[in-house]
């Protein structure tokens, strides 16, 4: 587990900085929603067009509840953590490439699958690291703003479905720095997909005749709105991201033992 | 025993040729020089024995197996050091050298005494950070990394870029010492006096095919010598008509000089007649050979 270690190590850093970013963005949401909602507002929020309620992420939730709020607010937690997924993803098993340390790290008697399988377990300990982070923080923040409030396990349940997002998004982040050489468009193509399945989820909620495209955005399988109705995750949306991962990991190690290291 | 044997190896990027039917036979125990100019196709042969790249076709076996399907068993018993070198930021070379022999079945109180001998050898401070060491100083801690779990087989890629003449020298004796203990050398490069010193067989490579393979004292042999001979009297051009072999022929009132390829005793037979002065004779250097073999 020597590559792991020194993934964690090399990683812990920017870890902290994503760690800090997202305790700042859950406190200060959720100040702002509680001042939101001591002013009616889901009539205030009623005025906008429909489209800039589901930009922004608010159509479809109750502002004058508290559960309501961390809904919206969850969907630039979910923002968040998957950048961070994707890049992590993308960089960690492309990183010896481009910082041109293959000829240091593969002339080692190791095989390219216990590299590939050493560095994803690091991803996956950051990824898991930032997603208790954001759990913890979520459940003392609302429970700081509202003293009455007992819904911990909805706030549970949120966080477990940006686990099944981060996990997926990791894996889209891999799968093109397994098959690509160069880093820098692989982590590219993997943020652009990131940011193309958000535009998708928007355009999906504004026009319900695309509604059959629900199925390409991760967006769509763990839509808080209707995770906070329903009160759990989609069987259906939970395995099919389930298979995706697995499908794009085991992908990923597959394109990274056929082709050629960059040297 | 052969150490690397490669049977008709090639490797294409996309369209380019890499290297193409390469046959090697590395014997246990020899130092085998490697030469060419740039882009010949040495750092090809290398990764692709190493498993950084893919063979196109062909087959390779180091130790006897299969470099594909064997790699990280056989890389056990390698050292590698690439012709630039680059590690991680932020570390110390005692802790990238401790993290290379991580990778290492042998006893870590072995690596670490090893490690330490070798620093003290070529006098590397292990507790600097490595983004601080000069180029040379960095090459040092490549050498260490390569070393320090006792390979049988070491690989080196145009190893010297960087090393004083100095440092270079303390480096080929070590070289010679692990040698001397049984381990074999694939040295690359395309500094012709260095695989000179160092080798005893060399091959040839040229536009990613192997065009000789010989002994470094063979290839000598077998090339032109030079001779330049002083003469009381100026010798006619006559008394080397006919002879094979001889070209580049200059006489001047009190010189003569050529150079021969061909059977020695014929031509001493004829230098014996003439009223001589002085006699040098030349034997080429790897450059010369280098040279016939390319132009």
């Amino acid at each position: 587990m020597n590559i792991y270690r020194r993934e964690l190590r090399a990683h812990y850093k920017v870890l902290i900085v994503w760690m800090i970013w997202m305790v700042f963005l859950i406190i200060s949401g959720m100040y702002k929603f509680q001042a939101l909602s001591a002013n009616d507002a889901n009539g205030l929020l009623k005025v906008f067009p429909k489209s800039l309620q589901v930009i922004f992420g608010i159509s479809g939730f109750n502002l004058s509840t508290m559960i309501g709020a961390f809904g919206i607010l969850f969907l630039y937690i979910i923002l968040t953590a998957t950048i961070h997924a994707t890049m992590l993803g993308a960089e960690i098993i492309s990183k010896e490439e481009r910082d041109r340390t293959s000829e240091f790290l593969f002339p080692k008697p190791v095989s390219r699958n216990l590299v590939v399988t050493q560095k994803l377990l690091a991803a996956v300990t950051n990824v898991v690291v930032l997603n208790l982070v954001t759990l913890v923080t979520s459940i003392l923040t609302v429970a700081a703003f509202a003293k009455d409030f007992s819904n911990n396990g909805m706030v549970i349940v949120l966080c477990s479905a940006l686990l099944f997002m981060q996990l997926l998004f990791l894996s889209i982040g891999a799968v093109f720095a397994g098959i690509l050489k160069n880093s820098k468009v692989s982590a590219s193509i993997a943020t652009a997909i990131l940011l193309g399945t958000y535009v998708m989820w928007v355009v999906i909620d504004l026009n319900k005749n695309l509604e059959f495209m629900k199925y390409l955005t991760p967006f769509k399988y763990f839509d808080a709105s209707v995770i906070i109705h329903d009160g759990h995750l989609d069987v259906f949306y939970v395995s099919l991201s389930v298979i995706l991962t697995i499908v794009l990991i085991i992908t990923t190690y597959l394109a990274f033992n056929k082709r050629d290291l960059k040297v | 025993m052969n150490i690397i044997e490669t049977k008709k190896l090639t490797k294409y990027y996309g369209d380019t040729l890499g290297i193409k039917d390469l046959d090697l036979d590395i014997q246990q125990g020899e130092i085998f020089g490697f030469i060419g100019p740039n882009g010949a196709g040495k750092s090809t042969t290398i990764r692709t024995l190493l498993g950084l790249i893919h063979p196109t076709a062909g087959s390779a076996t180091i130790f006897g197996k299969d470099i594909t399907k064997f790699g990280p068993e056989i890389k056990e018993e390698i050292g590698y050091l690439p012709s630039e070198v680059f590690y991680y930021d932020n570390m110390k070379a005692i802790d990238l050298l401790r993290y290379s022999g991580s990778f290492y079945k042998k006893d870590s109180k072995l690596i670490e005494k090893r490690i330490k001998e070798l620093a003290k050898y070529l006098d590397l401070d292990l507790k600097r950070k490595i983004d601080d060491l000069s180029y040379g100083n960095k090459k040092k801690v490549g050498i260490i990394q390569g070393l320090l779990h006792e390979p049988k087989l070491i690989i080196l890629d145009e190893p010297t870029g960087g090393l004083d003449p100095l440092m270079q020298q303390k480096f080929f004796d070590l070289l010679r010492e692990e040698n001397k203990k049984g381990v074999t050398i694939l040295f690359s490069s395309h500094i012709l006096n260095e695989v000179q010193k160092l080798c005893d067989r060399v091959a040839i490579i040229k536009d990613g095919k192997i065009i000789k393979v010989d002994s470094i004292r063979s290839l000598a042999e077998n090339t032109h010598k030079r001779f330049m001979l002083e003469t009381a009297v100026r010798v006619d051009k006559s008394r080397f008509t006919g002879i094979k072999g001889i070209s580049d022929l200059v006489i001047t009132d009190n010189s003569v000089s050529f150079l021969f390829r061909g059977h020695i005793n014929e031509i001493t037979k004829i230098i014996a007649s003439l009223n001589l002065t002085n006699m040098l004779v030349e034997e080429p250097d790897l450059e010369e050979i280098f040279m016939h073999y390319y132009v």
